[in-house]
């Protein structure tokens, strides 16, 4: 089962890639957009060393390539990892060094051609951005950092994913102020539900406190939780109510998504200042994010970078239950969960080693039969969505014959029942790859199972 | 004094020399350099060296994770540069050409060991080059400089080991002309190839680690630049 290598035949769209693009600015020569954008990020970034470094360094060894779930599955060159990031290496060797630069002109070389540039746009989406890579390249090179880097450019020369752009608008400039478009008196109305929803379940009465002032936490899910993952959201408000804390969603601004760690650091750091604003509207002490992945990531990794002197400390919810379990301040019935529980690993807060123990230590605290992953922790496979893709329908054939093949080998070897896994996106991916492969699973949030293994 | 050796300890060798000494220090400076300036332009300042350090080590000493992948081809390539490190830096003859051009050397490994050594690097690169040759990825991912690196790295180490055999059947002198053009070949290009990664690998996952460290505003003053004050849409 393979996607055809030609991008034409995996889309029905217009787009020339497996994914429909979203034209950015003004249209003009693409090769001249290009290599604008690339001298704009050098000149005002921190990337021009590293690129630099890598250019030198790279030893073209083809270790990652046995690390890549993505190329494992397609078997196409073009998904080796250090193929991949030397696209832009010989970009920027071609026009940025004077080496290059001398070369290229005695020799007569190629100057950047669309085909280039369309091999770059497929190649960079292709990636999952998961750096599984990094972990096994002898030399250290980090192959996510160039996707990123390479996105970056695109994205400025006017090639971006429509899925991920649209969003963007609207959690940036649109009326409702969130990627999943929800209006606020929805959002009102959906807590009620979930206020709701709680008493009559669970015979508690927690409430979702919204615009609370000096409250401890300001709480960012990723915001298709609101919509999707009511288990999780009132897991989340369950463990909060029972230890007591304080903690607020912010009515102008409540969402935790940032795609601008997919494709664009400008969006990525104007989405931060959102974040960060909300939270001194509302005199929070400190950013709770919920079980997202790369909402996770991204506020522990950039409001530090972004905010300065307004930088406030980042907890993700996986923490805060944990050492609620271990305060004994949740009750939790180790019978109520009686099947075979894995736990998925997402790539924005394990491959760092940042979340490995805390999301294992809570389920082990009440799932009787844990099983882990072959690999997991830092090593884990990616979903298969990574980087945005599982935001983009059109790409559903590539993640589910391609990126997320290994995925749904491991799954299918734990033998468990019930996957948990603190990631929206993750959790999306996982759900299509269990009916695609008619895997005999349930795909759930890890709060999801704290709800129910809860007793007040 | 045979041609090779009035090479060896000629002018030609000390220019090399230079080239190979400062090309590779200005490489580390720069580096340096630029590593530092990322770090003030950073946001978040906080980095974390222990952890850098720490993996930067570990795939020094990698003993415990070459098997995981590709193992066989793993293994041929740390034992090469272990081989390759030993034989070059303590054979009694580089380090008497050494002593005699620049006044000091240190102490050297003995012959037998070094035999043993050179035939590991032999083997070592034959794996490397024949991994280039055969897999696919690897033969995809292969450009001219790559092979033409393994090809000059295996043209020092046989000519040097047939060279002190004494079933030797090529001319000695004509031999170590060869070992020592195709040695100082390869320091020539030492600053301008991936071989500089003998000086800047403790610095590719520090500079990894603090390209992540991004600026504030980088990305405002990105789109400054290329559409001016009044910007663009999303």
């Amino acid at each position: 089962m393979a996607v055809s290598s030609d991008p034409k035949n995996s889309s029905k769209s217009e787009s020339p890639y497996f994914y429909h693009v979203e034209p950015i600015g003004e249209t003009g020569d693409r090769a001249e957009k290009f290599l604008k954008a690339f001298a704009a990020i050098l000149q005002n970034s921190n990337y021009r060393f590293i690129v630099e470094l890598f250019s030198i360094t790279s030893a073209k060894c083809g270790r990652c390539s046995a690390s890549c779930q993505v190329y494992q599955a397609s078997g196409e060159p073009r998904d080796i990892p250090c193929h991949r990031t030397h696209l832009l290496l010989d970009v920027y060797r071609q026009y940025f060094t004077p080496g290059g630069q001398f070369l290229t002109r005695i020799l007569e070389g190629e100057s950047l051609s669309e085909d280039k540039i369309d091999d770059m746009a497929e190649c960079f989406y292709r990636c999952l951005a998961c750096r599984r890579c990094t972990l096994e390249c002898p030399m250290g090179l980090d192959h996510g950092l160039i996707t990123h880097l390479g996105r970056y450019i695109l994205s400025e020369a006017g090639i971006a994913p429509k899925g991920l752009v649209v969003s963007v608008r609207e959690q940036l400039e649109g009326a409702s102020g969130n990627t999943s478009a929800i209006p606020l008196p929805a959002l009102l109305d959906n807590l009620e539900f979930l206020q709701d929803e709680l008493r009559d379940t669970k015979g508690i009465e927690v409430k979702f406190p919204v615009d609370q002032q000096d409250a401890e936490y300001i709480f960012y899910p990723a915001v298709s939780d609101y919509l999707m993952e009511a288990d999780t959201l009132m897991g989340n408000a369950a463990v909060l109510h029972a230890t007591g804390t304080t903690w607020t969603i912010g009515s102008q601004y409540f969402d935790g998504i940032n795609y601008g760690l997919f494709y664009n650091d400008w969006v990525l750091e104007r989405i931060i200042e959102k974040l960060v604003g909300e939270a001194h509207r509302l005199n929070a002490r400190k950013v709770l994010v919920g079980e997202c992945g790369h909402a996770a990531r991204t506020a522990r990794q950039f409001i530090p970078a972004f905010a300065g002197d307004k930088s406030l400390p980042v907890v993700s919810v996986l923490d805060l239950t944990n050492k609620a379990i271990k305060e004994g301040k949740l009750k939790l019935n180790p019978n109520t969960i009686t099947e075979r529980v894995t736990y998925h690993d997402p790539c924005n807060i394990a491959r760092s080693g940042w979340l490995l123990d805390p999301p294992r230590q809570i389920l082990k605290s009440f799932v009787k039969d844990f099983v882990e992953l072959t690999p997991h922790g830092k090593a884990n496979y990616c979903c298969g969505g990574g980087s945005g893709l599982v935001s983009l329908d059109e790409t559903y054939e590539f993640r589910m014959k391609i990126s997320g093949k290994s995925k749904a080998e491991q799954l299918r070897a734990c033998g468990a029942q019930i996957v948990a896994t603190p990631c929206a996106n993750c959790k999306k991916q996982l759900r299509e790859l269990v009916d695609f492969y008619k895997l005999p699973m349930q795909v759930v949030g890890v709060h999801d199972l704290v709800l129910r293994a809860m007793e007040f | 004094m045979p041609t090779w050796l009035l090479l060896a300890k000629g002018p030609a060798f000390y220019f090399i020399l230079v080239v190979f000494v400062v090309g590779l220090l200005r490489l580390v400076v720069l580096t340096v350099w630029d590593i530092a300036a990322a770090i003030r332009r950073a946001g978040d300042q906080r980095l974390p060296y222990g952890q850098v350090v720490r993996q930067t080590l570990s795939w020094i000493f990698p003993f415990h994770k070459l098997h995981r992948l590709r193992g066989f081809y793993s293994y041929a390539s740390y034992g090469f540069h272990i081989a390759f490190l030993l034989t070059a830096l303590f054979l009694r003859n580089h380090l008497d050409i050494l002593r005699d051009d620049i006044g000091f050397s240190w102490w050297a490994i003995s012959k037998p060991i070094l035999d043993v050594l050179t035939l590991a690097s032999i083997v070592g690169a034959a794996i490397l080059l024949f991994t280039r040759l055969y897999r696919a990825d690897s033969r995809h991912l292969s450009r001219l400089s790559d092979y033409l690196l393994l090809i000059l790295l295996l043209n020092i180490f046989v000519s040097g080991y047939v060279a002190g055999r004494a079933w030797n059947p090529i001319p000695y002198d004509g031999l170590m002309l060869f070992h020592t053009l195709n040695g100082m070949g390869l320091l020539l290009v030492s600053p301008f190839s991936k071989v500089a990664h003998c000086v800047l690998y403790p610095l590719i996952r520090l500079g990894s680690e603090v390209s992540w460290h991004l600026s504030p505003r980088g990305g405002r003053d990105v789109i400054e630049t290329l559409h001016g004050l009044e910007g663009r849409k999303i």
